[in-house]
Order: structure tokens, then C-alpha cells, then sequence
């Protein structure tokens, strides 16, 4: 079990490294000279300014030596200057970061505890209404793009009924103590979560009724049954638990692609996450920006792998019990 | 923007019966309502963008009407104007061209690395197995979205670098496909009678076991197309989309300026996609249900 | 907030609001002032960091307008008026100018503001500033005394009382500053101890700028509001959106003519386009008068005759954009009407264009136009017209994207284009913001806002040069009335429109800014109606 835990952060480790390699290479294959950006950012500049800044970010140095310089510093937890923003990528991703995961958690928990709700339900009878509207609803919510939803929920909330609002975080104006707070980053939290929400929620309804079909079916439930345990109680406890394994491993395997539709989700609704700093910094060109985020949000993703795969073990019985 | 329908194993294939296996999950496809709606929808999207020209040939870049013409206002332009006072018909048109081609092409390039990735890890095993899969891994953890994003800034927005990003990004779930695939088919007793009798590996790989592998990966591009299209919506959305060709995504990236006074440009194009992704991913789950019958009693 | 979106009440205020947007510009605070509040400033700018010595554009102008104060300020007009100095006065070769700073002020740390602190700071701003032409003739500066500054010019330079206000030389504390570092990337820049009537508390970039009242600001009783926060939105939308909400009070800049339409019509907001005279935006077609074809003045004329200006204001623009005919704008003291205006014409465009040999008949002519991105209704919107327009003139044109900012400059600036799409600001005097595009001299290839379009007359630069030194105004309006002239008889741009900026505010804010500088001056004397 110790072997299996170090075996996996040692890959993790790799993983990271390599991602940082490729970040590197992904900068210098950046066309045009980061100096020129950088100048054109601070509203233009003569030869000298631009071998200053050139200096200043390392821009003169063989490659080789910048890539040692890179991992150096990157391993220090130094991404570099921004570019645009004048400060740390460092700083400026960890001031972002919280906002995405926060979206990310709460469209997760929202689509976890519907969806297999959903599912559950349809598996009851899957012959029957609910069954089919599991089915049409994870293709609509499979097939809409994620910010087109989006922006259709900003229609409707925007002018026809503004129940939510449809833009930014907190409101910096509101006083109050830390629940109030809470209460309006939640009340902001509502559209741009159930945006991304919707996705999944239609993915593990459907996934849920999957497995809980397969799951009847299977031996021990039909010992279950016939020792006379209660069908609400067969449902709810010994099927539930095995139908949430595939769930749990599938949204941590997806987990890559929610970080992405937050990307989009966070652009509509400006919530202030990871996202919206990529499109943003994605337009200014702020490469250090923009690849510290790729290497913050594969970190993200590397350590959600882990995650889910401790969370599977603990799931299943089998697996489990079985070292 | 990962495939909902969990690609699912089939029952052990048997050698090639002489009844195709295609002609057998055609029969069951076309019993499928769901599967039936799916294909009537995207050969009506198909038949829009390659016959649309004809019957309606207005240039989707022309500046038509006043800009924001709501739809219906103007007899002969039926879905109103853009910003610049562009049809809103004629670029639905004209974007639909572009985005399937993107679709197409991506599943392409995603179809082409996966398979011969995961099929030679599958084939080979041990080492090259291991280090293919390592390759494959690096590429699962960087998400697809940004990592496309990057790509597509550094090398520049043209429809084929959009295509070739989408690719590069989305291969690796395919990849993992054939290669479980190939496992399986590999132990099989055929396989082992073609190579006890000399069979070159590549004549094993690519003549034997792919095309019993195929159904599902037949599926998987399938839904693989839904996803890239979505996929190129999501990038010109960002604005991250060839502004010199019209497609679906670049209507709604630069129509979201106008949503508030003028619902058409961003609401149109996004349900051209709906409708378009709708098609395929029935046509996906009727194919997947046609090639496993057993599935299909749930 | 009482300011709910209901659409009962906006029909009811519809009719007020006509009213109250005819008048409310120039209505001056009658009532009682009532102090204290917040005011929420909707903004679209994203600053890369707020000191404003070594960084342009208007991102970082509105919030360090509030942040630092300035030598002088000015009011509607282009008269300038005392602020950190209280009196000055030029010598009679007007090659001295001796400025009387306040006593008692002080930094928002409390260190007293002193003439080292304004010396050192109009050097770092002499040295770094984008804007170098500004500060460029002052050869050197005196403290006889702690209050008293002489800046000592090499040759008059009438644009320098305009330099010393707005955005363009704020007081920056010098014993906070100059700690050793290179002032560009200080990171002391993002939050920056200051000078002026606000003092920042709060920077998240691309969210929000918190500035709180300084109470040890040097103009007694001010500034009346006891906080501003710059709020940053995505897209106008947003912004359009928490304006309609009341979440924010005040939407400067904003220059989607539909969505100021739209909160014209919502009857609880004024909407003014004064405050902007200052910067000057103009939007315009530039040639790059190196292209084989473009080289020919007549095609460039012909050119500028195919394009219908009032198109572009009442088609594109909601009606709401002004003509621009010349290098500055109609609010400018510069401003000439005696210049070739090239109204609409396509008779005099084919004829001048089949004089060059173009046209129907005469070779086929094929142009790119380029555009600066993410601008849909001032840029992109105006090049495709372009195209349509000269496809009737017969003159085939591309339209060329950039996916970003970054790109379409590096091309520019490298003369890679035969049109672009450009705006220009003219930054309150042609010293600072005009005399850039046009001048020989600066030809600077690798420059995004220099004289890209290779342009050069050595009538225009002489007459520029001596304007630039003329310290007797109605001379000096003369001389650039006369270069303006030539300017537009050899076309090197095409000028289309002023940018339609508008200030939106809710009814409760008192004095808005409508200086010439407005939201890019101090918003001392801003006051919210509860």
C-alpha cells in the first residue's frame, strides 16, 4: 500500500516535470519577440528600453541555459512575470485559483448528487417516463455547448427575470461580516455553476442508471433480495454505493475537461477564475501568463487522478479489501 | 467535452461470420427511432450546407441590410442581420460548411494518432506498451480546452491549426480504446492461427485485428466528431477561430456583444450546433447499441 | 440602491430623463453638497499596474488620476487651474516656468508633498514616459525652496501647463520610490502610495480597484465621496447590465452607441459625450503611403471621397459618433474648419482614380485593410464597410484580422499593411498626441503610433515644429490651422470619425466629470444624492 502511494507521486513528480518541459518549449516557440510585447504593452519603446527588458526577463541567454533557469525557478514556484500584469504569474494565478475550484466544486457536487439522484430514479423503471427524460436530458445537456447554455441563461436572467446575478463574483460594495459575504459569492455562484453543472448532471444521470441496471442484475443484490432485504434499502445502499464507483472515476478522468468548460463558463459570466485570466491574458499575449496557467491547471487535474483514485478505493469493497 | 457514452466492450467477437457484422447492426439501427432521428437530422445539416449556397446565394461576408435587422422584419432576408448587417441565413450556411469540415477533420487526426498509438501499445505490450501509455497519460492530464488554446495562439487561428489542435488534444481516449481493444483481440484464437502461420505484425495489426476492433471504434469517432465540433464552437467563442472564414462558433463570438438587444446572432447558430452535436451523439448511441445487441436491453 | 430594474418605473422616467440628459451636464451643485457614499465606476480597461509616470492609456489614467495629483488641473475648457500648485508663472522668453506648490500637503502616508518630490517625479516621467515629446525641452529644474519650483526650458513649449494635469505627470513620493529600482517594473507600481484625493487600498487585476478617501488631502472638505471602486467588466454587456442593476453608478468610456441607446432609453441614467476632450479619440483609415499604388496622393484622395461618413455615424454608429475632418477633434482649441473635409463623392473618387490610372477601365487596384481586433463597432464594423465601399469605386479590398492586439501592432509598426483601421488620441495638445503621425522625423520603424504611414512633408513639420514652439496662442492656431490644411490635402490619412465615448451615470451623481479630462481627472468634487 506505502510502495503503491510512492509509486504514484513518484509518476506525479514526472508528470509535472514533463509538463514543465513542454511549457518551455511552448514559450520560446512563441512567435514574435516577448520583448516587443512587452514594450507595446507599456505603450512603445526605443531599441534600449527593449534590450533593458530583454535583460530583465532572461531573454538573452542560450536556450539551454534559460530551460535550466525555467525549472530552477519553476520548481521554486517562480512561473515568472506576467508580462501584462506587471506582478508574479505565481501570485496572479493563486489569487484566481480560488474562485475556479470553487466553481468547478460546486458544479461537481451539484452534477454528483442530482445526476446519480436522476439516475437512480430512472433505474427504478427503465421502461418508464423518468427513464426516458434521463435519456433526452443527457443528450441535450451533452449536445448544447456549455456557453451557449450559458449565455441563453444570461438572456433570460439578465433582463426577464433577475433573480441571479448574471456577472462577476461578490459584489466589493456589500458590507457585512464573512456570512454575508458567503451569501453573495453563493447567490453569484448559482448561474455559472448550474451552467456547468448541466453537463455532467445529464452525464451521471445517465451513467448512474447504467451502472444501476448492471448492478441489479448482479449476484449479490439478488442475494439481498432474497434474504429479504428491503428494495428501498437494496436501491439505496448496496447498489447505490457500487452504481457511484463509475461516476466518481469518470468525473475524476473528465476532470481535464471540466477545468475547461470552466474556462468557457467563467468567460460568460466573468467569473473571476483561471479562466477568464487565460482569455485574457491569451489577448495580450501574456505567454508567461497563459502557460503558468496550463502547468497550474494540469498540476489540478494530476492531483484530482490521485484523488479519485484513492476516493475508488475506498468506494469498492473489492478493491479495497483486496490489498 | 468528453464523449457521455462510455464506449462499451462488445461480447467476444467471433472469427468473421459471413453475414457482416455491419449488416446485422444496420438492421438494428435502423429500428432505433432515436438512432433513425439522429441520422434524418445531420443529413438535413449536411444537405443545408452543401445545397444552401445554391438556394440561397447570398455571401456570407456582404453587407446585406442595416445591421441588427431582426429576424422576419425583411422578406428576403429571413433570419435578419449581424452587427455589420451580414445575413444571419447566409452565415449560418457558410459556417455550417466550416464547422463540419472542423469536426471532421479533427476526428480525423483524432481517429489516425489514437488508433495507431493505442494499437501498437495493445499489440506489442511490455515496453512499448508502458512507454506509449506514459505518452499517452502526459497528454490526459493537460486539459484539453487550454492546452488547445495555447496551440491554436502560438501558431495562429486558421481552420486547419484549429483542427490540428483539436486532434492533438482529443486522441488520447481513443488511444486508450484500441489499445484495450487490441488486447482483447490479440489472445484470440484466429489471431494466434494467423501468426502461427507467419503472418507479418503488421499484417496481424492492421488486416486481422483492427477491423474486428473496429465497431467500437467506429462509436468512438462517431462521438469523437460531436466533441470536436463543440470543441471548435468553444475556441471561436473565445475568439480563438479563423476570422476570415464564417463558422458557427465565430457567429456567436462576435454576436455575444449584441446579446442583449439582438437574441438571433448568438441564439441561431448555438442551435444550429445543438441540433448538429444532437444528430451525431444519437446516431453514436444507435451505432453502439446496433454493434452490442446486449447492451441494448436496458 | 434604490435603482432596481423595473420596467414600470423606466417608462414612468422615460420622459424625466430626456430632460434631465439635456441639462444635467451643465448643472452645477445648486443643492447642498452631501458628503460621503460610494461610487461605483463601471470600467472595460484593464490596467497593467496604476503609476501613471511610466505607463499610458487610459486603463491606468483613471484610476491614478484619482491616486496622485497633478502640478495643475483643468475645467471645461482648455484654461488651465491651480491644484498641487496654487499660482505659476512664466518668465516673458516663456522659457521659465515657476510654479508655487500649496502648503500643508501631504502624502497618503502622511510625508509632506515637497518641490524635490515634483522635481523627481517630472524627471522619471521626462525619462520613461511613452509620451516623450512631452517634458522633452525641459533642460532643467530648481527647488529654491520646499515650495517652490523652476523648470527651465531650452525653447518655449506652450504644451507644457496641459502636461503638467490629468494623467500625464502625476506627483509621485520620492522617498518612496526611489528605492533603487527600475521604475517600470517597481512593484510598488500595483499599489502605490499617492498624492491625490483617493488612495488605492485594493488592485485584483481584471476585478477591481478600491480607492478610499485620503482625509489629509490638500483641497479642504475634499474629496466628497468617501470611497471609489473601479469595477472591471468582460464585456459592455456586463457593464450595461450592472448599470441597469445599480450595482454600479457610473459607466465612462463606453463606446457601444447601441447599449448607450439602450440606457439612454432607461430613463434612470444621463448620458453625456462631454469629458472627453482631453484624450481626443479619433478614429481613422491610415495608408501606408510607401504602397506602389497608395503612394499616388490622388488614390488616397479618391479613396477618401468613396467613403460616406454619415454611413459610418448613423448606420454603424446609432447616430451617436461625430465627423472627424482633421488631426484633432472639434472640441481641440486647434480645431480648423478650413481644411478638405472629402465629403462624400464618387463622381470626384472615379475621376481622381482614372486620373491615376485606376478605376474602371485602368489597371485593377487590390488592397488589404487592416483592423485593430476586438473592437466590432469602431473598427472592425468601419473596415468592412470600407471594403463595400470601394468594391463601388472599383478597388477590390481584403480585409485582414489579427487575432489580437499584439498582432495587428507588431504589423503595423513594422509597416506591413496597406490600410489600417486605427485610433488615435490626441491627448489635449498636438505637442503630445498629434505631431507623432505626421512628422518626418518619426518614421520609426518597430513603433506602433508613429508616423507609420511613412508620411513626410517638410512644409507640414516645419509648420508643426513651429506651432509646437509658438507661445502666443492665436499664432500658434494659425500655424497648425495651416498645417492641418496641407495635412489633409496630401491625405496620408483618412479621417472618419471622433470615438463616441460616453459618460452614462445614474441620476443621483452630482458634478460629473465632464472636464476636459474627465474620469482621467480628479474626482474631487463628485458627490452621490442619497
Amino acid at each position: 500500500m506505502f510502495n503503491r502511494v510512492l509509486r504514484q507521486l513518484l509518476y506525479a513528480a514526472a508528470l509535472i516535470l514533463a509538463v514543465l518541459v513542454l511549457n518551455f518549449l511552448l514559450i520560446q516557440l512563441a512567435p514574435g519577440d516577448p520583448a516587443q510585447v512587452i514594450a507595446g504593452e507599456m505603450g512603445g519603446a526605443n531599441e534600449e528600453v527593449m534590450a533593458a527588458i530583454r535583460q530583465q526577463y532572461g531573454l538573452d541567454k542560450p536556450l539551454l541555459t534559460q530551460l535550466g533557469l525555467y525549472l530552477g525557478r519553476a520548481l521554486q514556484g517562480d512561473l515568472g512575470m506576467s508580462y501584462f500584469y506587471n506582478r508574479p504569474v505565481t501570485e496572479l494565478i493563486l489569487s484566481r485559483l480560488g474562485p475556479t475550484l470553487l466553481l468547478v466544486a460546486a458544479a461537481l457536487g451539484f452534477a454528483m448528487i442530482v445526476g446519480t439522484r436522476l439516475g437512480l430514479l430512472a433505474a427504478r423503471n427503465p421502461r418508464g417516463l423518468s427513464s426516458a427524460a434521463v435519456t433526452v436530458l443527457a443528450l441535450v445537456g451533452y449536445s448544447a455547448p456549455v456557453f451557449w447554455t450559458g449565455l441563453m441563461l444570461v438572456i433570460l436572467f439578465a433582463a426577464k427575470i433577475p433573480l441571479f446575478p448574471v456577472a462577476g463574483m461578490i459584489d466589493v460594495v456589500k458590507q457585512g461580516g464573512p456570512l454575508m459575504r458567503a451569501l453573495d459569492i453563493a447567490h453569484h455562484l448559482v448561474l455559472p455553476a448550474l451552467t456547468l453543472g448541466l453537463v455532467y448532471l445529464a452525464q451521471y444521470s445517465r451513467l448512474t442508471r447504467a451502472s444501476m441496471l448492471e448492478v441489479l442484475g448482479a449476484d449479490y443484490i439478488r442475494t439481498a433480495r432474497a434474504k429479504g432485504v428491503s428494495e428501498r434499502r437494496v436501491l439505496n445502499h448496496h447498489a447505490f454505493r457500487n452504481a457511484l464507483l463509475p461516476v466518481v472515476t469518470v468525473a475524476g478522468m473528465q476532470f481535464g475537461a471540466i477545468i475547461s468548460g470552466a474556462v468557457l463558463v467563467e468567460t460568460v459570466f466573468s467569473w473571476p477564475g483561471l479562466g477568464t485570466l487565460a482569455f485574457q491574458s491569451i489577448l495580450a499575449r501574456d505567454y508567461p501568463t497563459v502557460l503558468g496557467i496550463l502547468f497550474f491547471s494540469t498540476l489540478i487535474v494530476i492531483i484530482a487522478n490521485l484523488l479519485t483514485d484513492f476516493v475508488s478505493r475506498l468506494l469498492d469493497p473489492r478493491l479495497a479489501g483486496g490489498r | 467535452m468528453v464523449a457521455i457514452t462510455t464506449v462499451s466492450t462488445p461480447t467476444p467477437t467471433p472469427a468473421p461470420a459471413a453475414r457482416g457484422p455491419m449488416a446485422e447492426a444496420w438492421g438494428i439501427f435502423r429500428r432505433s427511432p432515436a438512432a433513425m432521428l439522429g441520422l434524418v437530422i445531420l443529413i438535413l445539416v449536411t444537405l443545408m450546407t452543401v445545397a444552401g449556397p445554391f438556394l440561397y446565394p447570398v455571401d456570407a461576408f456582404e453587407i446585406v441590410w442595416a445591421p441588427l435587422t431582426p429576424p422576419g422584419q425583411e422578406a428576403n432576408i429571413p433570419l435578419g442581420t449581424d452587427n455589420l448587417g451580414r445575413d444571419t441565413l447566409a452565415g449560418l450556411i457558410a459556417g455550417g460548411r466550416a464547422t463540419l469540415a472542423v469536426g471532421f477533420a479533427a476526428a480525423a487526426i483524432t481517429m489516425v494518432i489514437g488508433v495507431v498509438i493505442g494499437s501498437y501499445a495493445g499489440f506489442y505490450g511490455g515496453g512499448v506498451d508502458n512507454l506509449l501509455m506514459r505518452f499517452t497519460e502526459f497528454f490526459q492530464v493537460l486539459p484539453p480546452l487550454l492546452f488547445a488554446m495555447v496551440v491554436v495562439t502560438l501558431f495562429q487561428p486558421t481552420l486547419v491549426n484549429v483542427a490540428l489542435a483539436i486532434g492533438v488534444v482529443s486522441w488520447p481516449q481513443t488511444a486508450r480504446l484500441t489499445r484495450s481493444e487490441f488486447r482483447r483481440i490479440r489472445t484470440l484464437e484466429y489471431v494466434s492461427a494467423m501468426r502461427a502461420i507467419g503472418a507479418s505484425n503488421s499484417h496481424v495489426i492492421w488486416r486481422v485485428i483492427l477491423p474486428n476492433a473496429l465497431p467500437p471504434l467506429i462509436v468512438s469517432a462517431t462521438l469523437t466528431i460531436g466533441m470536436a465540433i463543440l470543441f471548435e464552437a468553444g475556441l471561436s467563442f473565445l475568439g480563438l477561430s479563423d476570422p476570415n472564414v464564417m463558422s458557427w462558433g465565430l457567429m456567436i463570438g462576435s454576436g455575444r456583444q449584441y446579446l442583449l438587444d439582438a437574441w438571433w446572432v448568438v441564439t441561431l447558430p448555438g442551435l444550429m450546433i445543438f441540433l448538429t452535436v444532437l444528430g451525431v451523439s444519437l446516431v453514436g448511441d444507435g451505432l453502439n447499441d446496433a454493434f452490442n445487441p446486449r447492451m441494448r436491453e436496458r | 440602491m434604490t435603482f432596481r430594474t423595473g420596467l414600470t418605473r423606466r417608462t414612468l422616467l422615460a420622459g424625466a430623463a430626456a430632460l434631465a440628459a439635456l441639462s444635467a451636464p451643465l448643472s452645477l451643485a445648486a443643492q447642498e453638497v452631501q458628503t460621503g457614499g460610494t461610487l461605483v465606476l463601471a470600467s472595460l480597461q484593464k490596467p497593467r499596474h496604476l503609476n501613471a509616470a511610466v505607463q499610458s492609456g487610459i486603463a491606468t489614467a483613471v484610476p491614478a488620476a484619482q491616486i496622485f495629483a497633478t502640478l495643475l488641473r483643468y475645467g471645461e475648457t482648455f484654461e488651465p487651474e491651480p491644484y498641487l500648485a496654487e499660482s505659476w508663472e512664466y518668465s516673458d522668453d516663456a522659457k521659465t516656468l515657476t510654479l508655487k506648490l500649496r502648503s500643508g500637503a501631504t502624502f497618503h502616508d502622511g510625508e509632506p508633498i515637497t518641490s524635490e518630490d515634483v522635481i523627481w517625479s517630472l524627471g522619471v516621467t521626462k525619462e520613461n514616459h511613452p509620451f516623450s515629446t512631452m517634458l522633452e525641452p525641459i533642460e532643467s529644474m530648481e527647488a529654491p525652496d520646499p515650495q517652490t519650483v523652476v523648470i527651465n526650458l531650452r525653447e518655449p513649449h506652450p504644451a507644457l501647463l496641459l502636461a503638467l494635469s490629468g494623467p500625464l505627470t502625476p506627483i509621485l513620493p520620492k522617498h518612496v520610490f526611489d528605492d533603487g529600482q527600475d521604475i517600470t517594473s517597481n512593484p510598488k507600481n500595483n499599489l502605490p502610495v499617492g498624492s491625490g484625493p483617493f488612495k488605492v487600498t485594493q488592485f485584483e487585476p481584471g476585478q477591481h480597484i478600491i480607492l478610499e478617501r485620503h482625509d489629509g488631502f490638500f483641497l479642504e472638505g475634499r474629496p466628497y465621496l468617501d470611497r471609489i471602486v473601479i469595477r472591471q467588466y468582460q464585456d459592455a454587456n456586463s457593464g450595461v447590465l450592472a448599470m441597469e442593476s445599480g450595482e454600479a453608478q457610473m459607466f465612462p468610456l463606453l463606446d457601444a452607441t447601441r447599449l448607450i441607446r439602450r440606457l439612454e432609453g432607461a430613463g434612470t441614467m444621463v448620458v453625456t459625450d462631454q469629458g472627453y476632450a482631453g484624450i481626443g479619440p479619433i478614429n481613422w483609415l491610415a495608408f501606408n503611403t510607401k504602397n506602389p499604388a497608395l503612394s499616388d496622393v490622388r488614390v488616397r484622395q479618391a479613396i477618401a471621397y468613396a467613403i460616406d461618413r454619415d454611413f459610418v455615424a448613423n448606420a454603424l454608429h446609432a447616430g451617436l459618433s461625430k465627423p472627424a475632418i482633421e488631426p484633432v477633434v472639434q472640441n481641440s482649441p486647434f480645431f480648423t474648419e478650413n481644411v478638405e473635409r472629402y465629403d462624400f463623392d464618387l463622381d470626384k473618387a472615379n475621376a481622381l482614380l482614372a486620373e491615376a490610372g485606376f478605376g474602371e477601365g485602368g489597371q485593377p487596384l487590390t488592397l488589404r485593410i487592416d483592423f485593430i481586433p476586438d473592437n466590432e463597432e469602431q473598427q472592425r464594423a468601419v473596415a468592412e464597410y470600407v471594403k463595400a465601399a470601394l468594391a463601388k469605386v472599383g478597388i477590390e479590398v481584403s480585409v485582414r484580422s489579427s487575432p489580437d492586439f499584439p498582432t495587428w501592432a507588431q504589423r503595423i509598426a513594422s509597416h506591413d499593411f496597406d490600410m489600417t483601421m486605427d485610433q488615435v488620441f490626441n491627448w489635449g495638445d498636438p505637442v503630445i498626441g498629434v505631431n507623432r503621425t505626421y512628422l518626418c522625423s518619426n518614421i520609426r520603424p518597430g513603433v506602433i503610433w508613429s508616423n507609420t504611414q511613412s508620411y513626410c512633408n517638410e512644409e507640414v513639420d516645419r509648420l508643426l515644429n513651429e506651432a509646437g514652439v509658438e507661445p502666443d496662442l492665436a499664432r500658434r492656431q494659425e500655424l497648425y490651422a495651416a498645417a492641418f490644411g496641407q495635412i489633409t490635402q496630401d491625405a496620408p490619412i483618412h479621417f472618419i470619425n471622433e470615438v463616441p465615448y460616453h459618460t452614462v451615470y445614474l441620476q443621483a451623481v452630482q458634478n460629473p466629470p465632464v472636464s476636459i479630462w474627465g474620469t482621467m481627472g480628479p474626482l474631487d468634487e463628485v458627490w452621490l444624492q442619497q
